[in-house]
Parts: C-alpha cells; structure tokens; sequence
C-alpha cells in the first residue's frame, strides 16, 4: 500500500512537471505581451520594449521555464524581485524559498499571498455545493434506479435531466431575477463581504444553489444506471426471493454494489468544482480561484497561471488517488500492485 | 477698465455680449487665456464658480457615511502609465491634477490658482494655489510639480503624457543603438534642459518649441497625477496625495477602502467612507448588486444594464453626451485604401442612425466622419452627409472596383458595443459591394495591431478639445496616428488651428480639416457614445462626467 502511494505521489511529480511544461509553451502562443497588456493601448513600443526587458519577457522559452522552475524549488532568487529593476515587486517572504511560485503580474502581488486565499473561497463554496450533491443525486439515483421504467423513475429521470440542461449562466439569471428582484429576499451578488446589510452566509445560497442544480441531476444520472444494473443482479433477486425486506436488499446489498462505478464520478466533481466553476463566481462577483484563473489567463500572467495549473493536477491526482483506494474500500475484489 | 490677464481677453468679452461666442466658448477661452473660472463664470453671467459641484451647495449635503461603488478594482502600482479609466478613478480621490474639465466640458485651473500663456502660446505660466498641504502637512511646491512633469515626459514611465507633449515640449530622437533590424532606435527628450522650468516656489514655466493651445487640457489627461516625488511615482494604500481621500485598504480584484481626509484644501469631502466593489466582468453581477443594494452605484452601465434597472425604484440614471466614439480606420499606404475614393464610399455607405439603434440602443450622436464633436469648442457645423449606397457604389467602380471588393475588418470582442457596431457596419458595408469579413482580437493581440492592420476599428476617448485629437490621431508621424494618415494640407491646417486663438478665425480653419477629413480623411466614423450609468437615488452631489471620472469630494449619502 505504502509503495502504491508512493509510485503515486513519483507520478503526479511527473505529471506536474509535463503540465507546467505544455501550459508554459502553450502561454507563449497566447497573443500579446505581458508588458502591452499592462502598458495598455496607448503606450509607445519603446515603452513596452522597456517594459518587457525588466520582465525578462524576453529570453528564450526554455530559459524562462527552468528558470520558473528554479525559483518554485527555492534553488535561485526571483529575478523580478531584484530591487535595481524598479519594478517594486518585493514578497515579504523574500525572493527565495521552497514553493515560491513568484510575482503576479496582473495582481502585483506574490502568487502566494493571494492564490490560497482565492483557493479557499472557492473550496468553500465547493464543499457546500458537495454536502449538497452527495445526498441529493443518491436519493435521486437510488430511488429511480430501484425499478427502472417506474412511474417514480421516470419523474426523477426528466427533473433530473432538466436540472443538469439548465446551463448555469441560466439558472443563475433565473434565481437572480426570482430571489432577488422579483422576491427580494437574498443578495445578488457574493463579494463575501458585509455589503449592504446581507450577512455572509446569505451570499452563499444562490452560488451553491446554481452549482447544485446544474450537477446533482447528471450525478444522479449515474448512480441510477449503476443501480439498475445492481438490481438486475441474481443476488439481488436471492435476496428478495429468501424474503429479505427491501429495506436491507437495498442497503444492505445493492447500494454498496452501486456506489462503486459512480464513486468515481462523484470525485471528479471535486475537480469540476475546484476548478470549473468560472461562470457561478462570474454570475455572482465571488472572488474565487476560477475567476482568478480566468482573469490570469486572459493577461497572461504566467506566474498565477503555472501555480493554479499545479494546484489543480494536483487536486486532480490525489482525487484518483483517493478513488484507488476507495475502490479498494468497496470492492474487495479490487487490489492494486 | 479691468485689468485682465491676456490682451485677448477684452475682445472675448466683447465677442460674447454680441452673440459672436456662446458662453461655453467664451469660459472655455477665457480660462484659457489665463482667466480665473471664478471671473470668467461671473462675466458669462452663469452664477456659479465653476467648481466641481454644478447643482449641489456644501450645506446642503449630507455629511458622513459610506458609499459603495461598484467598479473593477485594477492594479494601481503606477498613476503615471495609467490607461483605464477604473484605476484613475481610485488615484483621482488621492491625488489631484493643475487642472480640471469640469462636466461642462470646460478647464479650470485646480491645484493651480491660474496659468498665463504668451502671445505665441509657446510660453505657458503655471501658477499653483496658496496653502495646498499633502496629506503628510508638507506644502505643494513648484518643485514637487516640476518632478512630475519631467517624469511623465521621460520615456521609462511608461506614461501616454509623453505623447501628447511630444510635438512642443519632447522631441524624439536617436537612441544611438540599432534594432534587431538594424534600423536607428528612437528615444524622447524634453528638447531643452530648461523646457520645464521652476520660476519660485509657487511657479512653474514651460518653455515650448511650437505653439499649443490644448496645455490645460494636457494637464488633465488622466495619469497626469501631481504625485509626492519622495514616492518615486509608485502608489498604494497610504500614498501622500494632495486629494480628498487616504487609500486605507486596496485588492486587486476584489475591493477598495478610501477614508476622508479631515484636513481637505477644497470643498468636501462630505463621505467618511469609499469602498469599491469588484463585481468582475459579468454586467448581470452589476445588475444584480445594484438590486440587492450591495452597492450604492456603478461607474459605468451600458444600455442593456440600464434598461435591466429601469424598473428599480430606487436606482438613478445618469448620462453624459460625451466625444468617446470608435472609428473603422483605414491604412492609407495599404491597398484598396490608398484610393480616397475607396475610402469615400466607406463613408457613404454608412446608415448612422441604424448603426447607433443597433449597437447602442439608441444611445447615442450621429458623428460626421472628422471626429470633432458638437460638444468640443471648435466644433464647426458642416452639411449632412447622408447616406448614398448609389454614389459609393459609383465610386467603388471609378476606383476600379465595378464588383465590390473584399477585405478584413480588425476588432476586439469587449466591450460589447464595438463589436455590435462592426456587425452593423458590415451589413452595411455588404450593401455597396464591400464584403468585410469581421476579425475579432483578443484585447492583448488587438493592440499590438490596431495601428498596424490595413482595416480595424478603434475606440477613442472622450477629449475636451477636437484638436487634441487630430493632432494625436492624424497629424503626419503622430505616435498614435493609427492610419498612417499624412496630409500636408491637413498637417498645416492643424497647426494654425492650433496657433489661432481669435474664435471666428479659428471656426473657419476647423471647417476645412472637418470637410478636408470627410473627403480625403482615413476614417468613417458612425457615432459619438452618450455613456451613462447608475446610483442610488441616496446619493447626492454625482453628475456623469464625460470621461466618466468620479470626483468623491462632490458625492455624499443620505441616511
């Protein structure tokens, strides 16, 4: 087990390693400069060309990716922090340590001092809508996947269906113009903050309620195929014909049997959650990662874009890792070497 | 007999009893010449100081209190090389220019008490108030202007200043190196060592090459901050300014906290507390704030937001007719754009009032082709041009093109009213025989391009004065001369206009360049925008500035 682990974490290096790769070189395709977009329109190219030199924008790809490299291992200090270049950047860690992921250049701000705080955020926001989505898309699937064809089914099918259609641009202008101007009963949008008189907590329910509508009914979806399959297994139907009640068949033996494909679908929500919620934080303000990412990416701001890239394999690769193990949790069956 | 500044001013006088100037004309030319606004308001009868507050008295507001504006919160390291409007508008409570274009569209000395111009208007005079204290309790000194002035014009700010003062107080000139290509490398200097010159402590002397009426105005193009030079021009949360407010709290991306000075030299401040919201990108987020009354208002709402918020009883629409307009340019040295005939038939095809129906909702002027607006002074009133699909089609052919031609269009997809305007240009465009295809650039890659493709359009800023524009824009090697456009007719008419100060005289120049544009000129131009947004109806003292600028000073909340 210990070595399973272990030839994991080796491989999620490499994989973060290849990933910080393809997003350097893909960066460099991007259009524009760094320099243009933060001199704007209007300055002259001697201005940018300046600029440019002091970001050391200008050196070779492979130059600027082992130099990344570099100052995330702490092995050098962060060449724009150096105080000759006029730049002003200064991490109040100093320029170099372990994980320094190095100076935003759209927020003017070390990446550390402002990704985590983004992260968290939107790690909230994700675990309410995940409290949520967990229970709701199993009673959703369980129940219709119990007799597939049921009038029950069918009813559950299409709301669910629905749901996960609407997209969430959609559903979030609905509940806007439903709970906030039409019924004004919560805040239209989540700076997080105690603007107005809304309490925090407040400005969670219409993001969550955005996030849970649009994936409970798709995970629902999943769990009743995988529950339709179960229940149309000969144990199953031992179970029922030695006069076992429904009650323990399902819990007992179909739900466990159930859990298992679905199992992994539920955990890339986490993904889809950490890092695909750009709309839900576009829709309501909320300053979260994915808004973060987005903005970073539209700059090309490189720094803030390689750390949410590392942040995200990694969240993806120990997501897997956990399915690995949780397989092995519910079905015995299941061993890894 | 009054003893006024400038020997020009009595025939202003005269000129305004006898109709020959309105009063906008007459304040706008009389401050010019040195006038205080104070006098120049009182001769043109209009009562009022010519202060920031237009309707609003000082006893009258409110006072205390915390607005919340609803505005991206941009990086804001740099006043000097600040571009959007967004970052200014959280400097601006800060620090303060010499001068100010009121909503009126009219410039008033501010930090200044006036400024006296030469005869050859190569000589410019700037005086500065009495008793102006920094935040820190130092004096404002001619030497603190002086270092300002000289940062902006020395190309490592970073700052666009430098292009506008390019062409009476900065030459350019070798760098002495060579490009990758090989070719000279150009830097910009101030042409003499004594071009900006500290007179004593409360004066300051520009000593220019060529004449230029538009300094006020230059004074006040938006990073020209008088900022404290022991800060060696880098800003943040509790920077030394001379303004209305300290900057206490600042993320970028998120929001903003402005505390009221105590200690203000001007009228105001009447807040405790301006906090700014970033409500992203998203304009239904805008919308939504406003509905659930997270923020007080919003520094900028488009047609579709306003029309979402009419029904919101407690919201407020402000708008401003204003000179920020987009032009479908095109290079003068590129074929099929090099025949101004070609380029006529452009003009020509163009429906104005359905373009502005369609991309602006309606919500804006018809333009003429020149980019001077109605609203700027020097405004010289043409004969419509109207719409003739038949005449264009005529031209296309005596150019040599009797099947239309094809040709690509450079545009940025945001904001959302230049791209609608190109869809509706094409349409148009499509029923002459000009087949454009639409090419839309990510903001970064459009503007390593918008002076250099073929064919593009470009948004262009509100500016008080019309020449301040064409003299950007179109004189001969201009920086931002974004069509290659060179004319020596136009070049000279330019620079009389810009040496003329007698108004009538100077009408007449204008209406040439107007019809010297609209013949031979690289653009068709569909619209000047009226830009408008939204406050609380709580909120008291806001008037929509053209430039859309927020001066916090004047704004204040009722309970």
């Amino acid at each position: 087990m210990a070595g399973f682990i272990a030839k994991r974490l080796v491989l999620m290096l490499f994989t973060m390693l290849a990933a910080s790769f393809v997003v350097f070189a893909v960066t460099e395709f991007a259009p524009g400069t760094v320099a243009r977009k933060t001199l704007g329109p209007y300055a002259s190219q001697q201005q940018v060309d300046v600029l440019s030199d002091k970001l050391k924008a200008n050196d070779p790809l492979l130059v600027r990716y082992v130099r990344w490299l570099g100052v995330l291992a702490g092995a050098i200090p962060d060449p724009l922090q150096d105080k000759t270049n006029g730049l002003g950047f200064s991490d109040p860690r100093g320029p170099q340590y372990f994980g320094n992921f190095g100076y935003s250049t759209l927020y003017k701000v070390p990446v550390n001092d402002m990704m985590w705080g983004r992260l968290r955020n939107t790690a909230i926001l994700a675990g309410f809508a995940f409290a949520l989505i967990i229970p709701l898309s199993i009673l959703f699937g369980v129940l219709s996947g119990l007799r597939e064809g049921s009038r029950m089914d069918r009813t559950l099918s299409i709301l669910s269906i629905c749901f996960t259609s609407i997209p969430e641009f959609a559903s979030g202008v609905f509940l806007v113009t439903l709970f906030v101007i039409l019924i004004p009963v919560l805040p239209g949008t989540s700076p997080l903050t105690n603007s107005g008189g809304w309490s925090i907590s407040s400005q969670f329910v219409l993001p969550v309620a955005v996030l849970v509508i649009y994936d409970f009914g798709y995970v629902a979806r999943m769990i009743r195929i995988s529950m339709v399959g179960v229940m149309e297994k000969p144990y199953i139907r031992t179970a029922i014909l030695k006069g076992m009640s429904p009650r323990r068949v399902i819990l007992g033996h179909a739900l466990r049997n159930a859990m298992i494909a679905p199992f992994t679908v539920l955990l890339l929500q986490i993904n889809f959650l950490i890092s695909g919620v750009v709309v839900t934080e576009l829709v309501f303000a909320y300053p979260g990662f994915g808004r973060m990412l987005l903005e970073a990416s539209l700059f090309g701001d490189i720094a803030t874009i390689e750390a949410a890239t590392m942040v995200t394999v990694a969240i993806a690769v120990a997501t897997q890792l956990i399915g690995d193990i949780g397989y092995m949790i519910l079905n015995p069956q299941i061993r890894v070497v | 007999m009054t003893n006024y500044p400038h020997p020009k001013i009595p025939g202003l006088v005269e000129d305004l009893k006898t109709g020959r100037l309105d009063r906008r004309e007459f304040l706008r030319f009389a401050t010019l010449l040195g006038l205080s606004a104070g006098a120049a308001y009182g001769i043109a009868g209009l009562g009022s100081d010519g202060e920031l507050t237009s309707a609003a008295h000082a006893d009258d507001m409110p006072k205390g209190g915390t607005l919340r504006l609803g505005m991206r919160c941009q990086e804001i390291k740099n006043p000097h090389a600040s571009d959007f409007v967004e970052r200014t508008n959280v400097i601006r409570q800060v620090c303060e220019y010499l001068t100010l274009t009121g909503q009126d569209n009219i410039t008033h000395p501010y930090l200044l008490e006036k400024w006296d111009v030469s005869e050859d208007l190569k000589t410019w005079t700037l005086t500065l108030r009495k008793g102006i204290k920094w935040h820190s309790g130092r004096p404002l000194t001619a030497d603190d202007v002086v270092w300002n002035l000289k940062r902006v014009a020395d190309p490592a700010s970073g700052s666009s200043v430098l292009g506008l003062l390019t062409g009476y107080l900065v030459k350019e000139v070798d760098a002495g190196e060579k490009d990758k290509d090989g070719k000279p490398k150009k830097t910009s200097k101030l042409w003499a060592d004594n071009a900006i010159e500290k007179v004593d402590d409360l004066t300051i002397r520009l000593n220019a090459y060529a004449p230029q009426i538009a300094v006020p105005e230059h004074l006040f193009h938006y990073p020209m901050f008088i900022l404290d030079p022991a800060e060696k021009g880098v800003f943040g949360v509790g920077s030394n300014g001379t303004g209305p407010f300290e900057l206490t709290e600042y993320t970028v991306g998120a929001s903003g906290k402005l505390k009221a000075r105590t200690d203000y030299w001007g009228k105001g401040p009447y807040l405790e507390t301006l906090e700014i919201v970033d409500l992203g990108d998203n304009p239904g987020a805008a919308v939504s704030a406003m509905a659930s009354k997270q923020v007080d208002g919003l520094h900028e709402a488009d047609a579709i937001q306003i029309n979402a918020m009419k029904s919101f009883p407690h919201v407020a629409v402000y708008q401003a007719v204003t000179a920020q307009t987009a032009v479908a340019r095109m290079r003068q040295d590129h074929k099929p754009f090099d025949d101004k005939r070609v380029r006529d038939a452009m003009r020509l095809a163009v429906d104005r009032s359905k373009v502005i129906q369609a991309s602006l909702l309606g919500a804006g002027v018809a333009a003429e082709d020149h980019h001077v607006a109605p609203i700027h002074p020097e405004y010289a009133k043409l004969p419509d041009r109207a719409r003739d699909v038949a005449k264009a089609k005529q031209l296309l052919a005596d150019a040599g093109f009797p099947n239309g031609l094809d040709t690509e269009i450079v545009t940025r997809p945001d904001p959302a009213w230049e791209i609608n305007a190109v869809q509706a240009l094409v349409e148009q465009f499509k029923e002459v025989g000009i087949r454009a295809t639409i090419k839309p650039l990510p903001g970064a890659q459009y503007w390593d391009v918008w002076d250099k493709a073929p064919f593009s359009f470009t948004g262009w800023g509100h500016r008080p004065l019309g020449i301040m524009v064409l003299s950007l824009a179109y004189r001969t090697g201009a920086v931002w001369n974004e069509s290659g456009y060179s004319n020596k007719e136009f070049d000279d008419l330019l620079g009389q206009a810009e040496g003329t100060l007698d108004v009538e005289k100077r009408r007449a120049i204008m209406a040439k360049i107007e019809k010297l544009l609209q013949d031979d000129g690289p653009i068709s131009q569909p619209f000047w925008r009226t830009t408008s947004t939204v406050m609380d109806k709580k909120v008291k003292g806001f008037n929509q500035h053209p430039s859309q600028y927020i001066f916090a000073q004047e704004l204040a909340v009722s309970a």
